[in-house]
């Protein structure tokens, strides 16, 4: 045990290590050639110690991240061993299991050594422009459907690049140029960022160790602390999205246990649908980060996102469940599940802290695809429709947001300027949101017409078409959301084909209600 | 007419100066800002510069010609929601845009976050039939009885002001100009704003905010821009009235009160233009200029004298210092960061027992614990005092005395708490605000690929030269300026203000394809309108600086970089040199460019600006001392290499002579502020009155 570091110095270290982090972030994001890495911020750049251990995360990253690249960075220790690593290597995956929950996301981390020993790893995880498979398709069956997969590999060999393995990769995306790119962004990404660490401990002669024993060590009381305040016991709550309609009903069920045992949580999922041969399975890690990100915001939202924050929770779900999925299970469409979560644990604890939850919103996040069905120039229009969200003790759900991801959306004018649509209308769906003693979020309608004398391939990601957003504590559940053409509804999971000035109806769910009306 | 004036109304103090242009010299002055009517401060301090440049000693001759003046107003007004009853008329489809704003959330972990509420209400919209489509070409014509209708609503409805934001208005804006030739044949007493005229950007949500936020205070600023004149008539000054922008220039006040939005951060684009002037008098090209005062720090930067400048700027955050939590505004702004770190920054432990320093802020009222006005909590500028950095018998000129012991007793309290003693404590306040800054800064150069060791720091403000070395150190930046009278920096920057005129207009269009003919004739078009406006400022189309610049971006992109396309006098587009130009800046940025990526422009934006104008200031008092490069006495300063306290020597500024080079550590006093060097470095009182520092050792 080393000696502890006085309290300001940690907190001077401590924020040039998140503005060292960030810095790296600034950088990845003016690199990347992936659209959704500048507009969603989807992705994350993790500072870890020599264990794999999070001791400072990028500020902008979305709730997707949380733990995953600790954990991939221990399953690389695992495989390849600290001693057998050399400086300038890297390692790459995109298993969803070892990952973040699906192929399009890359996780690289290379070690930083110090005196010839490694003391921490510098990880960038982040969805790449391309990875092969079927394009954003739910109805994939399984995850040689959805893309090339890369198993942990050492992708940089002391600074050295796998020729063949590059040459394997680029035959296998669509954009090669923009992909490698991406990658090559992430390398150096991780090598500025484990330099930047270097310099700065050489200046402080500062012991990395044991500075990143008091982060965790921080972090983790004050979520403890946190949580001890809520009343032990265990506390249950089912929520339902749409699933596939080999499903009864055609739905989907999230249930989950809460169990408040002093200072630690648990949250059990036992009870949860099984895996479908759909891509709306969510692997473990994705799991644990879609319910740490919901106990997190509840408890401690404070919290720099650092490992500690996260020790005292426990996550499980049975294995071959649709929340702990087995191999070869397609996994591209994870949000439609993993979404949910967050609601069902502010479910489970609305029982005995109804102050600090709010109820389902009428997401998770709908998206769509449309692209050039015609022999005409090529176009394709890539979107997504937030929702309502839910209403809390204090207040209304606010209309139009997108929870509990973060993804913005594509201004009318640039839709028209993409694609051969006219947008009628983007409409807030008023009174879609539950009734209660606060009222749920309202949806958003978008509605467009297509112009031009060539049809279209729709595919839209719909959610909550037959199993609307609950409310809480008796409050009434959002409207459904509604998918039509030309005023017909629609299954969400088809690719419509859409003709010359046929009419598209995007219209997303309401949020939950709170308390009695 | 050989005098000019600078009054800029911040919120807590209205400064001015005044300058005699015939050889430089300037006299200052400071009130407290009188917020119930900014007019009362404005006059007092113009009253008090009269008084000083009539006196027969000095030396100030002429009459007033000019003032230029910058305001928070805008600003304030946008915040306090106190603008006028405002109707909006937007295209059918879009009643709901300021509602459905981007769709994100500006807190992802925190669940009960607020959203500014739109400025204009839902029954305050009116939607007309009538749409163009993507290249400005109609797609259904606009319907008579609609704007009839909306027409009639507003006259009914007690409106002082209409907002149009049409669909594809970037693009082009008959459509608006249709609405309001029917909106003026009803109302014709009410201001209309065009977002084809305010904000010609594409993104009907962003231009749209812009729009309305501009009508929202439109009528109210015309007013007091009025009410100003008649007010410095009577103090006997009527010359020419001029308005900062927020993207550095400045315009007559006509034209700054039809478009309001664009003087949203005047003041603080001042103290940038102060610091860029001080480098380009010593050839100084990369500059960071840094400025800290009481409740926030701000920094910026400039590179060849041009201030770097963004085209969307927030306003009424909800919550100040959290980015995405106000409403966007569109409009050229010189891009700064501020952080909640002022000497008012209060240190509080937080939930993880550390010690966290603002951005809660001890405010003028109790103040820092050494005010002696009743403050408990230990501020930066308790800790700055018990380090030295500051005289507790000479803190604003004298004009307030501070207090040790309840400096020593606030920071014991914190100490405590943490278990170190109050110098170790005062260190720690000292020390973390300055890394909160440092860190600000460094990612803020870092997001424009720039390295910040290439910057020289020019300090100002009331905190600013006594924090500004050990920031610059952090940074590992050599070399600090503070230039004279550091504590009115705004208006001196306003006196160093081009005159600048913008337009703007939109259209996605592929680079390599473009239709010249039609590019030339807008360019035209612009041309004419910026020459007529600069006409009015005084400035002849011969003399007028032209830089065209072009958001492009790779298609399918989200993201556009600003590339410059031509600059000086002759626009000419040439599509393969306009591809190359963007290639170069990608590649600059980015490290490398697209392979196979198609490159296509989305905005167009033409400036005409006056060349740079580079100001010597000198102070007119200086002249009235007794010059000595001896030290005026000694003060013990913490000494943060050694870790110990040493008396080191404390010179007045007014009284060392240019030319004069002295050793750090050392403090320099003004009235206004403290500069104080505690490292060793070289310190050059320069010709031009500005100090600089050389750090020694600075890795």
């Amino acid at each position: 045990m080393s000696a502890r570091i006085d309290p300001i110095t940690l907190e001077i270290l401590w924020t040039r290590l998140t503005s060292l982090v960030d810095e790296a972030a600034a950088t990845f994001v003016r690199t990347s050639f992936s659209t959704l890495v500048r507009e969603a911020n989807d992705f994350a750049v993790v500072l870890m110690d020599k264990d794999g251990r999070n001791i400072a995360q990028s500020s902008q990253s979305i709730p997707s991240f949380i733990c995953t690249m600790p954990v991939t960075t221990r399953h690389y220790i695992a495989a390849f061993g600290r001693e057998g690593m050399v400086e300038g290597d890297a390692f790459l995956t995109n298993d969803p299991w070892l990952g973040t929950g699906h192929l399009n996301d890359a996780s690289m981390a290379m070690p930083i050594f110090r005196n010839g020993a490694v003391i921490g790893f510098a990880g960038v995880v982040s969805h790449l422009p391309d990875i092969g498979g079927r394009l954003r398709s739910p109805g994939n069956k399984n995850i040689f459907e959805e893309g090339l997969q890369i198993p942990p590999i050492r992708f940089l060999r002391a600074g050295e690049v796998d020729e063949t393995l590059v040459a394997m990769i680029r035959r296998n995306v669509r954009v090669p140029d923009q992909t490698m790119g991406d990658l090559w962004a992430q390398a150096a990404s991780c090598r500025h960022l484990g330099e930047r660490l270097t310099t700065l401990l050489e200046e402080t002669g500062v012991d990395f160790d044991g500075f990143a024993d008091d982060v965790v060590n921080r972090t983790e009381a004050a979520m403890r602390s946190a949580i001890a305040e809520v009343p032990d016991g265990t506390y249950r709550y089912t929520i339902e999205n749409d699933g596939p309609a080999a499903m009864p009903g055609g739905i989907i069920r999230i249930a989950c246990a809460v169990t408040v045992a002093g200072d630690e949580i648990t949250v059990d999922y036992t009870g949860s649908s099984d895996q479908v041969a759909l891509s709306i399975n969510t692997v473990m890690n994705y799991t644990f980060a879609y319910s740490a990100y919901a106990l997190k915001s509840i408890f401690a939202p404070w919290i720099p996102n650092a490992e500690g924050s996260f020790l005292p929770l426990t996550i499980t779900a049975p294995e071959g469940s649709i929340l702990n999925p087995r191999h070869p299970a397609s996994t591209g469409a994870r949000g439609m599940m993993g979404h949910l979560l967050p609601p069902a644990i502010f479910g489970a604890l609305a029982q005995v802290i109804p102050e600090k939850v709010q109820a389902a919103p009428g997401s998770p996040s709908n998206s769509f695809q449309i692209s050039n069905a015609g022999t005409g120039d090529p176009w394709v229009l890539i979107g997504f429709v937030g929702a309502g969200q839910g209403a809390s003790a204090e207040r209304d759900g606010t209309a139009a947001i997108s929870f509990p991801s973060n993804l913005s959306n594509s201004p009318i004018e640039a839709i028209e300027s993409l694609s051969p649509f006219q947008v009628i209308r983007r409409d807030i769906r008023r009174g879609s949101g539950g009734v209660g003693g606060r009222r749920g979020g309202d949806g958003i309608a978008l509605e467009m017409r297509l112009r031009g004398d060539e049809p279209a391939t729709a595919s839209v990601i719909m959610n909550r078409t037959r199993s609307e957003a609950p409310g809480l504590n008796g409050g009434d559940a959002g409207a459904l959301a509604l998918l039509q053409v030309n005023g017909e509804t629609v299954d969400s999971a088809d690719h419509q084909t859409l003709l010359p000035g046929d009419t598209l109806l995007i219209a997303s769910g309401g949020g939950g209600g709170f308390g009695v009306a | 007419m050989s005098l000019q004036i600078a009054l800029d109304v911040g919120g807590t103090f209205t400064d001015g100066i005044v300058l005699d242009t015939q050889n430089n010299r300037i006299l200052v002055a400071k009130v407290l800002t009188t917020p119930s009517d900014p007019g009362d401060g404005i006059a007092a301090v113009a009253e008090s510069l009269m008084l000083q440049a009539r006196a027969p000693a000095s030396g100030f001759e002429g009459k007033v010609g000019r003032v230029v003046h910058g305001t928070t107003l805008v600003t304030n007004m946008l915040l306090e929601r106190c603008g006028v009853a405002t109707a909006l008329v937007v295209s059918e489809g879009t009643l709901d845009a300021l509602d459905i704003r981007r769709e994100l959330r500006y807190d992802i972990y925190d669940l009960h976050i607020e959203y500014p509420q739109p400025l204009v209400p839902l029954q305050a919209r009116f939607a007309i039939r009538g749409r163009l489509g993507p290249n400005g070409e109609e797609w259904s014509a606009l319907r008579q009885d609609d704007l009839e209708c909306a027409a009639a609503q507003i006259a009914s409805g007690g409106y002082q002001s209409i907002a149009v934001c049409l669909l594809h208005a970037a693009v082009d804006g008959r459509h608006e100009h249709q609405v309001a030739d029917a909106l003026a044949k009803t109302v014709p007493a009410l201001p209309i704003s065009l977002s084809s005229e305010i904000a010609a950007e594409i993104g009907e949500y962003e231009r749209m905010s812009t729009t309305v936020a501009n009508a929202y205070v439109q009528p109210l600023v015309e007013t007091y821009l009025a009410s100003l004149r008649d007010r410095l008539k009577t103090i006997g000054i009527d010359g020419t009235i001029d308005i900062m922008l927020s993207n550095g220039a400045f315009t007559t006040a006509e034209i700054a009160a039809k478009a309001p939005i664009r003087i949203l951060e005047s003041g603080p684009a001042g103290g940038v233009l102060s610091g860029v002037n001080c480098g380009l008098v010593e050839n100084v090209n990369h500059v960071l200029a840094f400025d800290m005062g009481g409740t926030t720090a701000k920094a910026g930067i400039a590179i060849d004298g041009k201030p770097k400048v963004t085209h969307v700027f927030e306003f009424g955050r909800v919550q100040r210092f959290k980015r995405g939590s106000g409403l966007p505004a569109v409009a050229p702004s010189i891009d700064l960061i501020e952080i909640g770190a002022g000497g008012g920054s209060i240190a509080r432990l937080n939930q993880l027992g550390l010690m966290q320093v603002g951005p809660q802020s001890a405010g003028a009222e109790p103040g820092p614990a050494c005010y002696g006005r009743g403050g408990t909590e230990a501020t930066v500028t308790d800790a700055d005092l018990v380090l030295g950095y500051l005289d507790a018998d000479n803190f604003l000129g004298g004009t307030m005395r501070l207090s040790i012991e309840a400096a020593r007793a606030a920071l014991a309290r914190m100490g405590d708490r943490l278990g170190l003693g109050i110098e170790e404590t005062a260190w720690g306040i000292h020390n973390i605000v300055n890394e909160n800054m440092a860190s600000a800064a460094r990612t803020h150069i870092a997001e424009q690929g720039l390295d910040a060791r290439h910057f020289t720091m020019v300090a100002t403000g009331g905190a600013g030269p006594v924090h500004g070395v050990d920031v610059a150190r952090r940074l590992r930046i050599r070399e600090v300026m503070s230039p004279i009278a550091s504590g009115v920096g705004s208006c001196l920057g306003f006196l160093a203000a081009p005159a600048r005129s913008d337009r703007s207009w939109s259209r996605v269009e592929r680079l390599a394809e473009l239709n010249a003919a039609e590019l030339e004739q807008r360019i035209a078009a612009a041309q004419q309108t910026i020459i007529a406006e600069l006409a009015e400022i005084g400035l002849p189309p011969m003399e007028i600086c032209w830089r065209l610049a072009a958001e492009i971006r790779y298609h399918g992109q989200g993201d556009s970089v600003e590339v410059v396309l031509a600059q000086h006098s002759v626009i000419k587009i040439d599509p393969a040199g306009a591809v190359t130009a963007f290639e170069t800046e990608y590649r600059r940025l980015y490290g490398r460019t697209v392979p196979g990526g198609v490159a296509e422009v989305v905005t167009w934006r033409l400036a005409g600006e006056s060349e740079n104008m580079v100001r010597q200031y000198a102070l007119a008092e200086i002249y009235a001392k007794d010059q000595s490069t001896e030290a005026a006495g000694k003060r013990r300063l913490y000494l943060p290499t050694s870790k110990t306290y040493e008396a080191v020597p404390v010179h007045e500024r007014a009284r060392i002579p240019p030319g004069t080079i002295l050793a750090g550590p050392l403090v320099l006093t003004e009235p206004e502020s403290t500069l104080i060097v505690a490292y060793p470095a070289t310190v050059s009182i320069l010709v031009s009155g500005s100090v600089h520092v050389m750090l020694e050792d600075n890795q």
